[in-house]
């Protein structure tokens, strides 16, 4: 059983997340005889916005899910802080299709206000006009917005997602890096951001880390302006560096080494 | 192949097969028919069951009752064994008259009416206790299985015993029948539902009493009526039983005098009364499903 979950909202909670968002200490999950996340330290500031890259099958979404507090029945051990308010977006937009755009978006939501805000939150990934629509009805682009916009209308402490754009083409992938960027900068919540893209951590990202072999080989600070560029030298050595942390080298790079 | 572009009296540009066959230049819209090489109106699901037809649910039955007629006419039918459609009416014009049939119908529908909704009700109290309580599922699930491999046939004995020939044991009868259908599919639907949808639920904070309102019942909706469906089948199943048994009553005693009498015009008007109303609970079932599942997209739509 997962043990020491400290999720839940109250005063000792919050005091001792103090300047932390999240605050991870010597965390374990195991399935079976295979450890996927051993004796693991994390720190995420208030506001910080960080990438979690890692091959597939190194635990990123074991990591996410026990944050998320949804790993019941997963054997490890080990503390979570996580602050009141948390909003997790999955790959799939995991809109209810018997509820409209606007029920879906306030599910949950408390306060008299609730659809006011489900309002304004849609207006806020434009789709102010789709309130009434079924989840069937929106393409796959603007179903994951609407997603965001459920997971941001709670003003979250703390958002959590996991390959959130990964089943979307890529021209709409790059309207969601914008979006989900603006979005941040206004509600400034503390992020982290599961990916399997090494440019989409680059793009969006403070704070990159790589997961492998049950604990972070790599912590990176993304030290570029706002408005970020892919064929920048910069963003090229972050992308250089991440790459080698997981084991895919550029081939000239890796016949350098050999 | 030269392709020509004509323009039609639409306005819209048509690509056609050869000049040869491209309309003239002032003639009206060609309709919908394309010709060859010609562009084709997507408008129907390719692998669908193709557009639906008004009314064509009645087509089956409207044919077999031409057939009889047009048999009974040749004087091909006895009409001891079997009267032909427009005696048929004339019985029922009598029956009307008397107002025997008007009492019939009217014991009758009441009967599968109480019986209906008191099972609807008691089928979804009891799947909505073992679907949503772990004690619930011990104590109903295992109970409503072996019931429902009893057929209720076998019961009737023992419920004879207990509760007489009255009006009582047929409602009992009938109640019981739909009970099972309405249980055995809302319960499927309610422990059959999707994990990502309860991993959702706890995302959001829902509470215990919203996760039922907002996703488990909503979720479970489409179970309950496939339940539904069958249970208005099973209700007039029930009717038709018990009013075998020792009636005074209802559609069936007057079926069953008139077989005494061999009056077979009665009987078949009898018959056909069972197969209006089934087909049309049917039919107000699907009506009513359609429109409360209105967000489902599904082939029939
Ligand atoms: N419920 C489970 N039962 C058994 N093993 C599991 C379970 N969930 C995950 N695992 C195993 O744990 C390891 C890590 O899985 P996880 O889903 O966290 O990987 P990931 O980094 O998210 O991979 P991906 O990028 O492919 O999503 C994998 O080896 C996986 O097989
Ligand atoms: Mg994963």
């Amino acid at each position: 059983m997962a043990s020491n979950h400290h999720r839940l909202s109250g005063a000792p909670v919050a005091e001792a997340v103090d300047s932390a968002a999240v605050r991870i200490t010597d965390l374990t999950r195991s399935f079976g005889d295979r450890r996927v996340l051993d004796h693991i330290d994390l720190t995420i500031a208030r506001g910080e916005f960080t990438a979690l890259l890692g091959r597939s099958g190194s635990g990123k979404s074991t990591l996410l899910r026990a944050v998320a507090g949804l790993d019941h029945g997963t054997v490890g051990s080990g503390e979570i802080l996580v602050p009141e308010r948390v909003s997790l977006v999955f790959q799939d937009s995991r809109l209810l299709p018997w509820s409209k755009i606007l029920d879906n978006v306030v599910l949950g939501l408390p306060g008299k206000d609730a659809r006011g805000r489900g309002r304004a939150a849609l207006d806020e990934v434009s789709l102010a006009k789709r309130e009434s629509a079924w989840p069937h009805e929106l393409s796959g682009g603007e179903q994951q917005r609407a997603a965001l916009a459920r997971s941001l209308v709670s003003e979250p402490e703390l958002l959590l997602a996991d390959e959130p754009f990964g089943s979307l083409d890529a021209l709409t992938r790059i309207r969601m890096h914008r979006l989900l960027r603006r979005l941040y900068e206004t509600h400034r919540p503390a992020v982290l951001l599961v990916t399997h893209d090494v440019d989409e951590a680059v793009i969006l990202a403070d704070r990159v880390l790589v997961l492998d072999d049950g604990d972070f080989v790599q912590d990176l600070r993304i030290d570029l302006p706002a408005e970020r560029d892919p064929g920048d030298p910069g963003f090229q050595h972050y992308r250089t560096t991440l790459l080698g942390a997981l084991g895919v080298l550029p081939a000239h790079r890796t016949k350098e080494q050999s | 192949m030269n392709l020509d572009i004509a323009r039609t009296g639409g306005g819209t540009a048509t690509v056609t097969g050869g000049p040869q066959k491209a309309p003239p230049a002032s003639a009206p819209p060609p309709g919908p028919a394309p010709e060859a090489g010609g562009l084709v109106p997507a408008l129907q699901r390719r692998l669908g069951r193709g557009k639906s037809i008004p009314f064509g649910r009645l087509l089956g039955p409207l044919l077999i009752i031409a057939t009889w007629w047009a048999a009974s006419a040749a004087g091909w039918l006895d009409p001891r064994k079997l009267s032909s459609p427009t005696s048929v009416l004339y019985s029922a014009q009598d029956l009307w008259t008397s107002g025997r049939l008007q009492d019939s119908v009217q014991t009758s529908l009441s009967r599968a009416l109480l019986g209906l909704l008191i099972g609807v009700a008691a089928g979804v109290v009891l799947a909505l206790a073992s679907g949503l309580s772990r004690i619930g599922d011990a104590f109903v699930d295992g109970t409503l299985q072996v019931k429902r491999s009893i057929p209720n046939l076998a019961l009737l004995p023992l419920l004879i015993l207990w509760l007489g020939i009255g009006e009582t044991m047929k409602v009992v009868v009938i109640a019981l029948g739909v009970l099972v259908s309405v249980y055995i599919n809302t319960h499927a639907a309610l422990v059959s539902i999707d994990a990502r949808y309860v991993e959702l639920a706890e995302a959001q904070g829902l509470s215990r009493w919203q996760f039922l309102r907002k996703v488990v019942l909503p979720a479970a909706l489409p179970g309950f009526f496939t339940g539904l469906r069958l249970a208005v089948t099973a209700a007039w199943l029930g009717l038709i039983v018990v009013e075998q048994i020792n009636a005074t009553s209802g559609i069936g005693y007057m079926m069953f005098q008139a077989q005494q009498y061999a009056q077979s015009g009665i009987i078949l008007v009898g018959l056909v009364l069972y197969g209006t109303f089934g087909f049309a609970s049917d039919a107000l079932v699907r009506l009513v499903e359609g429109r409360v599942l209105s967000w489902r997209r599904t082939i029939t739509a």
